[in-house]
């Protein structure tokens, strides 16, 4: 099996790797770019942990075949706010309890993010969809719903 | 072995691609099942036809009547797609119920038909639609309804190897038409349907003058359901017809015990009852009465 | 009621940036210099001997560094389970199995496990290891696998139970029952369920060359799980390390003791690779081969009198152990405990116990027995109500436990908010609607339910119990905690620095904590029976005493008064009655770096204690009381009897937590607690197949529920001050999940009239109940 160079931007930086064309995006994230805030929680796309935004929009980077990622913008957790900036998401999970044993918030927070980039406003029926495919085990989505709401608002403030 | 993956900027130059690999290279799509099935070994290939990026795959179009929907369109591009809401309202809601959000962002609809699992949410609402796919090889295009590409459990007529499904379509909804989609599951996502309706009305003058009803999982795909269609064709709109159209659907429904996802008994049961409250939605999404 | 400055406070979670930033460390996110990847051999049987294992061809595959079987590896009987390390003489733990055995049990069971430069030159591996079994009988049930034809899965006294039954005598339950005017009596079924928290079973081991062992890895007991790896490897415990890195994700009691055998097979394939070994589940071995929650049966028998008083209660499980024990003899004995303790009632007897069968093995899950307990307890109550014609909550009202009243239990009733906490549920439910939800001929019927039940706060008596801590003044007046004790999420890595900088007198950001890790930190049992914050704690607080007396004295000397006269308040010291900066004349001064001071920073004195060689440290070490919490539940559900699917519509839940200590963090506990239940009574369920095989392996098929599946819950927390627990806290962790499932079923019978004694209640066994009574009714 040959070796393929796989070009795309991740978190705003070029990147260029040797992959070999059956790795997964997620294991390319994980092992080769010690990426290792996008999680693997199931392997299968069946809970959300990996969530990576690839050209806008949420996906299971345990699903995307590496050489998907091909030219695209990816956004992992490393590359969501800063220290100095955090994200509203990042901000209201933090204040609001929607963090416990935190396996799944890497995954969550792109979820979220993903949704509000693009709708600052979503209904409640809207973050509950945006959000069902990330299981979460400890806060019964509770606190993670009303911090997504609390984030949204925030986002519409700045605008 | 996984030798190479490939992104064709043509359908020619994808389709000449599995022509000149003789069944060593296959379609991809969003890949949302075939990336469980390759590391499984349920699937062998050695070169990957990433048709995701080819332009006219990539749309939602009208033309002619006809709405036309391309292979690489996603779940959530369909869900969200206000042509669709409008002319295909069951599509729509089915395509929102598949998998997962991220699910729906990669997956896509044409992949949901061809990985012809029998409940497909897609591929019931696009029988119900009457669609019709839009089959190209290297011999040229041929059209199937969605409704003959099941050639069994889990088997598509489709061989991924040598033909690309470029895209289905279906005609553009009149006044007097109406879509609905219904789902028993067991929890709101991350859940195959238990069962699965899709169907669509045509009325006239305070009755139906013809219906299509779709149901899964009652057989190897997709089914018709054509004794139920019959007690409609023609017949005023009441409560009582609609009942009794949903009590004939089971003349064709043949559900299997399922541990996971419901008895036959069960699933025969409550399958009427999906039936009524699709129908019901649908005449209000033609503009009928409800009730 | 004095002023706290950082407890009762929900300050943002001090692990809550690396979290979110995705910096947290986990085990699975670890990798070290040479490090090799360990796969697991598993059984395809549920009963089987392996009559020869070849393991040459996999050996001879490059990259394939170790081969580990039952011939190659320690000889040592364990249990994965804690229970081997804190069994309470006179009883004696189970040692039940093996790293890898000769006889596999279930489906799942260890057989080998190859170590490789790659996961994938791993899994390849093992396809090439030869092995050929003899099958054995199986069963599954764990009242079949008591009969004389059962298979034997363990030698045991009693045929297939592990360990011994559990008899809790209390008055005299014939006489109570003869006594009693009605009684009502039921037996439960309950399903085989899984924790799936989010990160599955992982450990990373490194074995250096002069013997020590490390092993970063998913336990909530460090320290215990230590124990269990010094004596299955004959290694002295000091050469052993065990550690958190320092997050899990999640627990909810899947890794008391070894994260199922992670931990164990990558130390026995560092052992024999001389390199660092990774080995982390699959989520389908999480599934099919980590700890269940007990399924089984629940009987109640319940006696009253006429005018509701409770008279008499017999209680009796029989729950399936799986294949090993675990904690199968704690879980039938916390069933019986709690089921108990929650009325009043003279005349009680319990008995209880697991039996052995050819499926994955039950340990501890959230609850630990107490949520089967009260759903038959709960239910049971409901008939009671419905028999006397009597309102349930008021029943309940009539009959709860009150302080100081006698139980079964070995610790006082120090405290009870339950009346409370049912009164604020019932109103926040509307309580008052119960029965007045549906119009005639609805075909979705509404109805509301309730129920209650207690739990413990820390593991004493069902397990040896006790704690230390060390809080250590650094040199510039900042705190540093250490704690034995992990965070899985429930916070307490925000929480044990709270309570120390609470007593210490300093604010939360001049805290810093080490948390689960045996090197760094004295013994602790672990995170486990809702005990880290009130067992923990307990240590924490007394260790941070300890170091608050300690400044105090030294600051005393400077000062020249009583050190009971001087305040420690912000990291400020000065005396009593005046504050801090204050310059009134004639208090007491202190004299320091040759200046005279009203009030000296606790930076200052630290800083002139190390240049004097003195250093303050705070031990803590207690054996902790236990406490019982209380909670009442209630729920609205909605039954949609065409397609005969239940939904849940609001939860109120009412927790009496002694005191929040971050009430945030408690209504998480409890929320999520809350949904568990609901996915407990309606939904979650693992069934086998005729062969052994899990039907429900994976986040797809096992219907734990999703962001879209939650109602309305509304958590409400009464504080009734617990005198043994730290600050008046109590344990809170696991309560959310106990009386969820008894709230859901018995609001399903408000709305149809059906009692469901079996869980969960899906669309198939409400499609036959309601069959059932529409027959009846004809």
């Amino acid at each position: 099996m040959s070796l393929k160079i796989l070009k795309f931007t991740l978190n705003g930086d070029p990147i260029e790797i040797a992959i070999s064309p059956d790795e997964m995006l997620i294991d390319v994230l994980r092992d080769k770019l010690e990426l290792t805030g996008t999680k693997k929680g199931c392997g299968k796309g069946e809970c959300g942990a990996c969530t990576v935004i690839m050209n806008g929009e949420a996906v299971n980077s345990c699903l995307v075949p590496a050489m998907k990622a091909s030219c695209a913008v990816v956004e992992t957790i490393e590359g969501v706010g800063s220290t100095d900036e955090f994200h509203p998401v990042q901000e209201t999970f933090m204040d609001m309890g929607a963090i416990q044993c935190g396996f799944c918030t890497p995954g969550m927070i792109m979820s979220a993010k993903a949704l509000l980039d693009r709708n600052t406003d979503p209904t409640s029926k809207e973050i509950k969809k945006s959000l069902a495919g990330n299981i979460c085990r400890c806060t019964g989505y509770v606190k993670i719903k009303k911090a997504v709401q609390a984030a949204a608002e925030k986002m519409r403030e700045k605008q | 072995m996984l030798q190479d993956y490939l992104f064709p900027e043509t359908v020619n130059e994808a389709v000449s691609f599995l022509q000149d690999h003789e069944g060593q290279a296959r379609i991809i799509a969003g890949g949302t099942d075939l990336m469980l099935d390759i590391p499984e070994g349920k699937i062998e290939t050695n070169y990957l036809v990433d048709i995701s990026r080819i332009p006219e795959l990539r749309e939602i179009t009208m033309k002619d009547d006809l709405i036309y929907i391309g292979a690489a369109v996603t779940h959530n591009q369909v869900a969200s797609s206000e042509l669709i809401q409008k002319n295909a309202a069951a599509l729509a809601q089915a395509a929102g119920y598949v998998g997962s959000h991220q699910i729906r962002n990669a997956g896509t609809v044409v992949g949901n038909v061809c990985n012809a699992q029998p409940a497909a949410d897609a591929a019931v609402a696009l029988v119900a639609l009457g669609a019709t796919a839009e089959i190209t090889t290297p011999a040229g295009q041929e059209y199937v309804p969605v409704e003959k590409m099941y050639a069994g459990v889990g088997r598509s007529t489709i061989d991924s190897t040598s033909q690309l499904v470029t895209r289905v379509s279906f005609p553009v909804a009149q006044k007097n038409q109406g879509t609905a989609f219904v789902r028993l599951h067991q929890r709101n996502a991350l859940a195959l349907p238990m069962l699965n309706v899709a169907v669509m009305v045509t009325l006239e003058n305070g009755r139906f003058l013809w219906a299509r009803i779709c149901m899964a999982p009652v057989g190897p795909g997709p089914m018709r359901t054509l004794g139920a269609e019959e007690v409609l064709k023609g017949a005023e709109i009441t409560p009582e017809v609609i009942e009794k159209a949903a009590q004939a659907v089971l003349e064709h429904a043949n559900p299997r015990d399922s541990a996971l996802r419901g008895s036959k008994e069960y699933r025969t049961s409550v399958l009427p009852v999906l039936v009524r409250r699709a129908l019901g939605q649908a005449v209000v999404d033609a503009g009928g009465p409800s009730n | 009621m004095k002023e706290y400055k950082v407890i009762g406070k929900s300050v943002r979670r001090l692990d809550a940036v690396e979290k979110a930033t995705g910096t947290a460390g986990f085990t699975s996110d670890m990798k070290l210099p040479g490090m090799l990847y360990g796969k697991v051999l598993r059984s395809p049987h549920p009963h089987a001997r392996i009559v020869s294992i070849d393991t040459s061809e996999a050996e001879k595959l490059p990259g394939v560094k170790a081969v580990a079987t039952h011939k190659n590896t320690s000889r040592e009987l364990f249990n994965t389970s804690a229970t081997m390390t804190f069994t309470v003489p006179p009883m004696q733990p189970v040692l039940d199995q093996y790293i890898f055995d000769n006889v596999v049990r279930y489906v799942g069971d260890e057989v080998a496990a190859v170590a490789a430069t790659s996961e994938k030159i791993a899994e390849a591996a093992l396809k090439l290891i030869k092995v050929e079994y003899e099958l054995l009988p199986t069963v599954y049930d764990p009242k079949e696998a008591m009969t004389t034809e059962a298979p034997v899965i363990h030698q045991c006294e009693m045929k297939n139970v592990p360990g011994e039954v559990i008899q809790i005598p209390f008055g005299d339950v014939e006489k109570g029952f003869a006594e009693s005017d009605v009684i009502v009596e039921k037996e439960y079924k309950l399903p085989v369920v899984k924790q799936a928290q989010m990160e599955t079973q992982a450990a990373v081991a490194q074995v250096s060359l002069d013997g020590k062992i490390t092993v970063w890895c998913t336990t909530q007991t460090p320290h215990p799980t230590k124990m269990i790896l010094a004596k299955l490897f004959s290694v002295p415990e000091s050469k052993v390390r065990v550690l958190n890195p320092p997050y899990i994700g999640g627990g909810f009691g899947v890794r008391i003791g070894c994260s199922a055998k992670a931990e164990p097979i990558a130390v026995a394939l560092s052992m024999l690779a001389k390199k660092p070994v990774k080995v982390v589940y699959s989520r389908e071995e999480d599934f099919i081969a980590s700890d269940t929650r007990h399924a089984g049966y629940v009987s109640v028998k319940l006696g009253a009198k006429k005018d509701g008083t409770f008279h008499a209660m017999h209680l009796k499980a029989t729950l399936n152990g799986g294949a090993y024990c675990s904690f199968s003899v704690e879980t039938p004995g916390v069933l019986g405990c709690m089921g108990l303790a929650v009325y009043r009632v003279p005349n009680q007897f319990y008995y209880g116990h697991s039996a052995y069968t050819n499926t994955t093995p039950a340990g501890a899950m959230r609850g630990f027995g107490n949520p089967q307990a009260m759903y038959a307890i709960e239910s049971t109550v409901d008939m009671m109500a419905e028999k006397l014609g009597i309102d349930p909550l008021e029943l309940r009202l009539k009959n709860i436990m009150q302080v100081g009243d006698p139980w079964v239990l070995p610790y006082k009733c120090g405290s009870t908010g339950l009346a409370e906490c049912i009164e604020k549920g019932a109103k926040s439910i509307g309580w008052e609607n119960r029965g007045k939800l549906n119009k005639p001929g609805a075909k979705k019927l509404r109805g509301i339910g309730m129920g209650v039940g207690t739990h413990v706060s820390n593991a004493w008596p069902f397990c040896g119990d006790y704690d230390n801590a060390y809080v250590t003044i650094q040199q510039d007046g900042s705190v540093h905690l250490a704690s034995g004790v992990p965070d899985m999420g429930t916070g307490t890595s925000t929480t044990l620095p709270q309570l120390t900088a609470e007593v210490v007198g300093v604010s939360l950001d001049r805290v810093s904590m080490t948390l689960a890790d045996t090197a760094s930190t004295p013994f602790d049992i672990g995170s486990h029976a809702s005990r880290a914050l009130y067992a923990a704690g307990t240590a924490v607080v007394e260790a941070a005493r300890d170091a608050r007396r300690q400044v105090l004295e030294y600051a005393a000397d400077l000062f020249k008064v009583a050190p009971e006269r001087l305040v420690l308040e912000d990291s400020v010291i000065f005396p009593a009655g005046q504050t801090a900066g204050d310059d009134c004349a004639g208090s007491p001064v202190c004299t320091i770096g040759g200046k005279e001071r009203k009030s000296i920073t606790l930076k200052e004195l630290a800083y002139d204690a190390h240049q004097r060689n003195k250093q303050f440290i705070g031990v803590g070490r207690i054996v902790p009381e236990n406490a019982p919490p209380w909670h009442a539940h209630f729920a609205e559900v909605e039954v949609d009897t065409e397609l005969c699917q239940v939904r849940v519509l609001r939860v109120a839940a009412v927790h009496d937590v002694g005191k929040a200590i971050h009430p945030v963090i408690c209504e998480g506990q409890i929320e999520g607690g809350v949904l568990q239940g609901i996915g407990y009574a309606l939904s979650e369920e693992i069934k086998y197949d005729d062969r052994g095989r899990q039907l429900e392996n994976s986040f797809h098929k096992y219907m734990l529920p999703t962001a879209d599946d939650v109602p309305e819950i509304e958590t409400g927390l009464v504080e009734a001050h617990e005198p043994s627990g730290p600050f008046g806290a109590k344990g809170v962790g696991e309560c959310g999940l106990v009386p969820t499932a008894p709230a859901i079923t018995n609001a399903i019978y408000n709305a149809t009239g059906i009692w469901f004694c079996e869980i969960p209640v899906t669309e198939e066994k409400m499609f036959r109940a309601l069959k059932e009574k529409a027959g009846k009714t004809v």
